[in-house]
């Protein structure tokens, strides 16, 4: 369900590209001084938007590191450090996939999330005592999206997906639950988390159709049983639509928040790298032929 | 007009709850919104206009029908009096659940709302400002071109829909406009590039350099 909010890396300059990286670079140092190294494979890009997102309204300065990596051990690079929204993002990020994993491994029985879910289990229990509540939350509605997705009879789209919208929403505003730009916080992430649950249905619905598993879209909205094909060319408009308008509620209540710094990395990213993803997943087909150049390093920075 | 019951696919004196049911099958199926550019499109439409009016005059109906067990206004027998009582009161209800929307109590006005029975233009207009309030964007897309095709003359409705879908075309107009222009260019000289080879095949040149 991770991995789409990103920017769209041809309209940045430079600096925010490296700032983006070294945040990035940050997120996956924390998790390793706060959780240990094998966490660090669940890193995500979204969980980096949280941690820019977090931190541009704090009045830290940046706090920039060179360092060498492991993986890609060729390049000096920079990372932040010691930089509280980072660990904040860092353990938002374990607990998601946590519990994201324990959902698979006991609907999907995949061998893949059941060992790993047994690994990161015993990670866990080192965070910090203060998010609690954030892992019982988690816990809680992940749990009852699952159960929502076992019994989705007449139930509507934007029904299923505001569970995991509202959780978004909470984990976003959490952090800064004192502050009078709350409720600006938590609509922005309400809207993000429900951009993120339903574009991952949409990219996921030819093989879900395939496999006969769960799906939002198709579970909810194919009442007439179609092929994928005729399905997803009927269904695209409306799917475009939701998704259109969540980004575009997002990017109004960025809009309304008291930016410190990091506001052009934000803005391109809600501006337009949660279009450019709609278009890669709404044009999967004929993506390859087109623009593949600028797609194919996306994956690793 | 056609016969109401077989536009919506059930047997006359049907409850109201299957009646509901079918037009809700029915309006899920035949939804104009789902066709986007599809020539089905004003088909879906024609059809949808059917439904709401078969739909509307049923409910309508059916209270009548049932009207000596309540005592709801709507009913061809009441008087004039009546009806008119009727709504004036469900216009204090409206009036009382767009201040509630106004003030941002929408769970308050989203109560008012489902307590009620007739379902018309205003009353999806209202629901829909409602789910739109909750970020149900899907749903209120749904009940605000519904309150539309109930009511196409009524500007505050119509207003409310065109606004929904600006918002939506001038947040991706954004993108296209900064993205569009670097496949213009790309073109162009694409473009030149053709030109020039096949100035070249005829032995001329059109751009000395290559």
């Amino acid at each position: 369900m991770f991995g789409y909010v990103t920017p769209c890396k041809m309209e940045m300059k430079i600096k925010d590209y490296e700032k983006f990286k070294a945040y990035y670079c940050g997120l996956c140092n924390s998790i390793k001084n706060n959780f240990g190294n094998l966490p660090r494979l669940t890193l995500n890009y979204d969980m980096t938007f949280l941690a820019i997102l977090l931190d541009s309204l704090s009045e830290d300065k940046y706090n920039f590191n060179e360092f060498k990596c492991m993986i890609h051990p060729l390049k000096k690079r920079l990372m932040i450090n010691n930089n509280e929204a980072l660990d904040y993002a860092a353990f938002c990020n374990i607990t998601l996939a946590y519990y994201k994993l324990m959902d698979d491994a006991y609907d999907n029985k995949t061998m893949k999330s059941k060992v790993f879910s047994i690994f990161l289990k015993n990670y866990l229990p080192k965070s910090d005592k203060a998010y609690n509540d954030i892992m019982m939350y988690t816990k809680e509605k992940l749990q009852l999206l699952n159960t929502l997705e076992v019994n989705h009879k007449d139930m509507g789209i934007d029904e299923i997906s505001h569970v995991f919208a509202d959780l978004t929403g909470f984990i976003i505003s959490f952090y800064y639950k004192e502050s009078s730009f709350k409720d600006d916080l938590y609509w922005l992430g309400y809207n993000l988390g429900k951009w993120i649950y339903i574009i991952d249905a949409y990219d996921d619905l030819e093989k879900d159709m395939k496999m006969n598993s769960f799906n939002a879209i198709n579970s909810l909205l194919n009442l007439d049983n179609l092929d994928f094909k005729s399905f997803s060319t009927l269904i695209k408009p409306r799917i475009d639509f939701i998704l259109a308008t969540s980004a575009e509620q997002c990017l109004k209540y960025l809009n309304d928040l008291p930016l410190i710094k990091n506001e052009d990395i934000l803005y391109n990213i809600l501006e337009l790298g949660l279009m450019e993803k709609m278009d890669k997943v709404f044009n999967k087909e004929n993506i390859d032929n087109l623009k593949g150049v600028e797609y194919k390093d996306d994956k690793s920075i | 007009m056609t016969n109401p019951y077989e536009v919506l696919g059930v047997k006359e004196g049907t409850s109201k709850e299957d009646i509901k049911k079918a037009y809700r099958e029915l309006a899920k199926k035949y939804h104009p919104d789902q066709y986007g550019d599809n020539p089905l499109k004003d088909l879906a439409e024609i059809k949808m206009r059917e439904l709401n009016e078969a739909y509307d005059s049923l409910m309508k109906n059916n209270g009548s029908s049932n009207s000596h067990s309540s005592s709801s206004g709507y009913s061809s027998q009441n008087n004039s009096g009546s009806t008119s009582n009727d709504d004036y009161t469900s216009n204090n209800i409206y009036q009382s659940i767009r201040m509630d929307i106004n003030s941002g109590n929408t769970s308050s006005a989203e109560q008012k709302l489902s307590s009620m029975n007739t379902k018309t233009a205003e009353w999806n207009y209202l629901m829909g400002m409602v789910h739109l309030k909750k970020g149900w964007q899907d749903s209120a897309y749904t009940f605000i071109s519904r309150a539309c095709s109930q009511e196409p003359n009524n500007i505050e409705y119509r207003r409310s829909f065109n606004e929904l879908n600006s918002r939506n075309s001038n947040y991706r107009d954004n993108y296209y406009s900064r993205r569009g222009n670097d496949n213009g260019m790309g073109n162009m000289c694409l473009n030149l590039w053709c030109a020039d080879t096949i100035c070249e095949c005829f032995g001329g040149d059109l751009i000395s350099c290559c």
